[in-house]
């Protein structure tokens, strides 16, 4: 194999699969990067025990040459060490030469290194996905619905299906939901897909797959091609598949847990609220639940407070738009409260509480894409 | 007229006292030598108040004859060496003639004896002189009372301890002898009750078992090892045994108990990585040797003694305990099995697993490619040409009938020590639990697996060796280092200069007993350059070489750590096998370098049994 490759795009294309690739594993061969060459184009490849993601860069794009290649052929290289290799090469052109027992040399302006490489035939094979259950939706979109949901994932393996977040389409309408089981975050989104006929339930990503892949999706308007199947489900955007693995199981029936009717409706300032609690925070103490007091005082102020005896207290009154129904005390977390509210992509959010022992629902002023469900601290 | 007398003999004696017969304990140590160096075979002791009302010691041995008995009790009189040749030949337990005279200078001894010809003779000594003397009626051997111990040396009788304290020094000196003599009965016993009882039948395993109880004595494995100089024998306890103390490490050289750290020290060193910081093992080590090369003429109490060829014996007892541990299978079992009887056994095709990631692929052509390639074909049928497990019907773990033990009894051959066979069986993966646990099945039952520990053991054996393998680059320094020695020192360093050159220490003398340094390895951990370097000098002082493998040993553990998978992770199917695998390949798949363990089992009867199915 035998190549030659602009080294901004490599360098592109490396990091884009580097998301995959972690130090640790019981694979050894999956700490490398598999490269693919062909006269269309480079292939990269890099996996771990969640997701795969390859990438291609294309030999031609937009008039301009990336890539040319004398033979086409496939190498594993030390992902670790290709990556810092490419990133510091002097010149804009890498020029990259495999050998019969995989040593590689690789040359740029007047370096050049020479690696040992690996097997490609001894590379796992990425899943073979079919293409039945096929929807799309923007790129800005789907980050933001990964942002809104993931942070309530579990982060604990003891129940993994927890550590997902659960994607469900009925109707033309993707429901995300996530919860550690004392918090929910949900989000919902219409599809405009002319597939409406495509339904599933249960398809449970791995929160860390949607973290990575949202570092990956950009920021724009094109749209993201997502595959679903058993076990595995698949974005693809223009140069990139992104492959995870579901979690196995079923997430718990979350539709119950929301709460139809409140006692107390709040209606105030989102960035009001987030930087009393912030504040309040300050003296919550985090092996103490980071417990913060919300009490209504009339209909225009509420009071937040947080009270560390060895440390001291804080209390700060905060401006509400409306108030409707009882009088209310209650205690939370202060960090499962503070996530929820950069969650909400609104300025005034409206609050349903039920009882100060009772989940309580935040909501948008106005709509119900997102809702953030919260359970209170119990406090004796 | 001069200022220096002759002592009389009895005070002589009451000063010898003084070394000799410390405590009860000694008392009943020196007593029951004697019975031992008289070739009884049957030795019962009887205490009164913790020894130190009356300690009371009957043998069937010798005897001694009628003609002898006031001998007996004067000092430096014995039957046990002949000539100065005899001192450094020594066989027997005594051989300075200090004890009886010792003992009856500081007490009331009673003395019946029988040679079994004739009469016997009893005696009686008060104050260290005879009392009366006369004959009786004895059976064969010797019955000897010594009873209101230190009744003339207030002092000593001062710094006598509760009743139980004396007790239990002299139950540790008893069952010392007892383990270090397995064929003589021995039977303790306090204020009439019987203490420990031992059948003399010369199975170690059988005395392993009165001393510490049967538990013990069921998880100990028998070892032997020889060189041309030693040949060391004796029971060690699996890693799961361990003990907060050193106390159950007992050391025998030709019989008697020793205290030797060194040898000691390489007890533990065997141990290294199987036992948890802070843990000792349970090891009874008997060591033959012939008399001339130990010396145990230090101490009148004799418990230390001076070898040649220290370094060998070491070497050869760390080498023979290593090889027995590891040629065990130790993988913990939660719950003590019961007994069980397996008459035969089936045995079974053992199955090479096909890794995960090669079932997709056509062919894996590697190095064994063709290997590979000729699995892939036949895909239905067991890959490799399957193979008969070895197994013995059972381990000595998982049962342990009474008769049994004496089976266990042979030592083990020491041609087979040397197998390459994976020390633990295949493991199918079930599946993994709280992202930190693999559960894994076979025949034999279910597996637990420690993810994180069974990866770092895994690097850890690999690190371990790179570690020592260190690069030769040398950092020289701005200013050098100076390190000041004793006269001693300097002289073991300068013997050793060129091996810590190896290493890359390059000292220079500079003046009386100093040297300096100007370069050190670059591999030396930052900040502490000049402590490693007085590290790797004090490892050549103290043990005459240099080993950068055991020095960076934490390194290792360390960098096994960091590298491995953590807990909270989940692993795919294939990732597990690979693991699974890997451990099988692993030196000591049992525990990890911190000493936990890697494995637990639960064998399907211990499951049957949990839920009541079988009783």
């Amino acid at each position: 194999m035998k190549f030659k490759i602009n080294r901004n795009q490599l360098i592109q294309g490396v990091q884009g699969v580097m998301k995959a690739i972690s130090s640790r594993t019981t694979i050894p061969i999956l700490t490398g990067v598999k490269m693919t060459v062909d006269s269309g184009g480079m292939t990269l490849t890099g996996s771990d025990s969640d997701i795969s993601i390859e990438r291609f860069i294309p030999a031609e794009e937009n008039g301009e040459i990336n890539l040319e290649v004398q033979t086409p052929g496939s190498i594993i290289l030390q992902a670790r060490y290709f990556s810092e290799i490419v990133k510091k090469l002097p010149d804009e052109t890498v020029e990259i030469e495999v050998g019969e027992r995989f040593e590689t040399q690789m040359r740029s302006g007047a370096s050049e290194f020479s690696l040992i490489g690996l097997d490609p035939e001894e590379y796992p094979r990425l899943p073979q996905v079919e293409e039945q259950n096929v929807f799309s939706i923007q790129g800005d979109l789907l980050k933001m619905m990964i942002r809104q949901t993931v942070f309530a994932v579990s982060t604990s393996e003891t129940r993994p299906i927890l550590t997902g977040v659960n994607w469900s389409l009925e109707d033309g309408q993707l429901t995300c939901v996530a919860t550690d089981s004392h918090r929910l975050a949900q989000r919902t989104v219409k599809i405009n897909s002319n597939a409406t006929e495509l339904s599933f339930r249960n398809v449970v990503i791995p929160g860390k797959s949607l973290n990575e892949l949202s570092k990956i999706v950009e920021d724009s308007e094109e749209l993201v091609q997502i595959v679903v199947t058993n076990n595995q489900i698949l974005f693809k955007t223009k140069n990139t598949l992104f492959f995870s693995r579901l979690l196995d199981g079923n997430f718990p029936d979350t539709s119950k847990l929301l709460p139809g009717d409140s006692k107390t409706t709040l209606v105030l300032g989102t960035k009001e609220l987030l930087q009393a609690i912030d504040r309040a925070s300050l003296l919550a103490r985090e092996g103490r639940n980071n417990v913060v007091k919300l009490v209504t005082l009339n209909e225009n102020e509420l009071e937040i407070s947080s009270n560390s005896p060895e440390i001291g207290k804080v209390f700060e009154h905060v401006a509400i738009t409306s108030m409707v129904g009882e009088e209310l005390k209650i205690s939370f977390n202060a960090k499962y409260m503070m996530e929820a509210l950069k969650a909400m992509d609104c300025s005034e959010i409206k609050i349903l509480f039920t009882g100060a022992m009772r989940p309580f629902l935040i909501e948008p002023q106005s709509g119900d894409s997102i809702k953030q469900l919260i359970l209170p601290v119990r406090t004796y | 007229m001069g200022k220096i007398v002759q002592l009389d003999d009895l005070l002589s004696n009451k000063i010898a006292a003084g070394e000799v017969v410390e405590r009860p304990a000694s008392v009943v140590k020196e007593l029951v030598e004697n019975s031992i160096d008289a070739n009884s075979t049957r030795i019962e002791i009887e205490l009164v108040e913790g020894g130190l009302s009356s300690i009371r010691v009957i043998d069937n041995g010798d005897g001694i004859e009628a003609d002898d008995v006031r001998l007996a009790f004067s000092r430096h009189a014995t039957s046990k060496i002949k000539n100065e040749h005899d001192l450094f030949q020594i066989r027997t337990m005594g051989f300075r003639g200090e004890a009886l005279p010792s003992i009856a200078s500081v007490s009331h001894v009673e003395m019946k004896t029988c040679t079994g010809d004739g009469p016997g003779c009893a005696v009686k000594i008060i104050n260290g002189e005879i009392d009366s003397i006369s004959q009786a009626k004895a059976r064969k051997g010797t019955d000897i009372t010594v009873s209101n111990l230190f009744y003339n040396t207030p002092a000593r009788l001062k710094h006598m301890k509760t009743v139980n304290t004396e007790l239990g020094n002299i139950t540790d000196v008893v069952n010392r002898l007892a383990l270090a003599n397995p064929d003589i009965s021995f039977r303790l016993k306090h204020n009439d009750k019987e203490m420990l009882s031992t059948s003399g039948n010369g199975q170690l395993l059988h005395v392993i078992a009165a001393v510490y109880g049967m538990g013990i004595a069921k998880n100990m494995i028998p070892f032997q090892a020889q060189s041309l100089d030693y040949e060391i024998r004796g029971f060690i306890g699996k890693p799961e045994l361990n003990r907060a103390s050193r106390n159950y490490i007992s050391l025998f050289m030709n019989g008697r108990y020793i205290k030797n750290y060194v040898v000691q020290k390489a007890v533990l060193n065997a141990y290294h990585t199987f036992l948890p910081i802070g843990r000792f093992p349970v090891v009874i080590l008997s060591i033959t040797m012939d008399p001339t090369i130990i010396d145990i003429n230090v101490h009148p109490s004799k418990l230390e003694a001076r070898l040649s060829k220290e370094p060998e014996l070491c070497q050869l007892v760390q080498d023979a305990i290593r090889n027995t541990i590891r040629k065990q299978t130790l993988i913990s079992e939660p719950l003590k099995p019961k007994k069980k009887t397996a008459f035969s056994e089936q045995p079974s095709f053992h199955f090479e697993h096909n890794l995960g990631p090669a079932k997709e692929q056509e062919f894996r052509p590697t190095e064994n490619k063709e290997a590979r390639a000729e699995t892939k074909s036949e895909v239905a049928y067991p890959p490799s040409p399957p193979k008969w497990e070895e197994k013995v019907i059972e381990t000595p773990a998982e049962e342990m009938r009474e008769e049994e033990i004496i089976v266990n009894n042979e030592w083990p051959d020491e041609n087979e020590l040397e197998n390459k066979q994976p020390k633990i069986p295949p493991m199918y993966p079930i599946g993994q639990m709280h992202g930190t646990y693999i559960c894994a099945q076979n025949e034999h039952g279910l597996y637990l697996i420690d993810q994180h520990a069974a990866q770092e053991r895994m690097k850890y054996e690999f690190f371990k060796e790179k570690v020592g393998k260190v690069a030769s680059e040398l950092q020289t320094l701005m200013v050098p280092y100076t390190f000041q020695f004793t006269n001693k020192e300097c002289m073991i360093i300068n013997d050793h200069i060129e091996m810590l050159q190896e290493v890359g220490v390059f000292l220079e003398p500079f003046g009386q007993n100093t040297f300096i340094v100007r370069e050190h390895p670059q591999w030396f951990p930052k900040g502490f350059e000049k402590e490693t370097m007085e590290e790797i000098i004090q490892q050549v002082i103290d043990d005459k070489r240099a080993d950068i493998k055991k020095l960076r040993e934490k390194a290792a553990i360390m960098m096994s750590c960091k590298g491995s998978i953590k807990a909270n992770r989940h692993l795919r199917n294939d990732e597990i096998f690979q693991l699974l695998e890997d451990l099988r390949n692993t030196s000591d798949p049992f525990t990890c370098p911190h000493g936990r363990p890697i494995i637990i089992h639960f064998s399907t009867y211990e499951l049957e049994k949990m839920f009541k199915r079988v009783q």
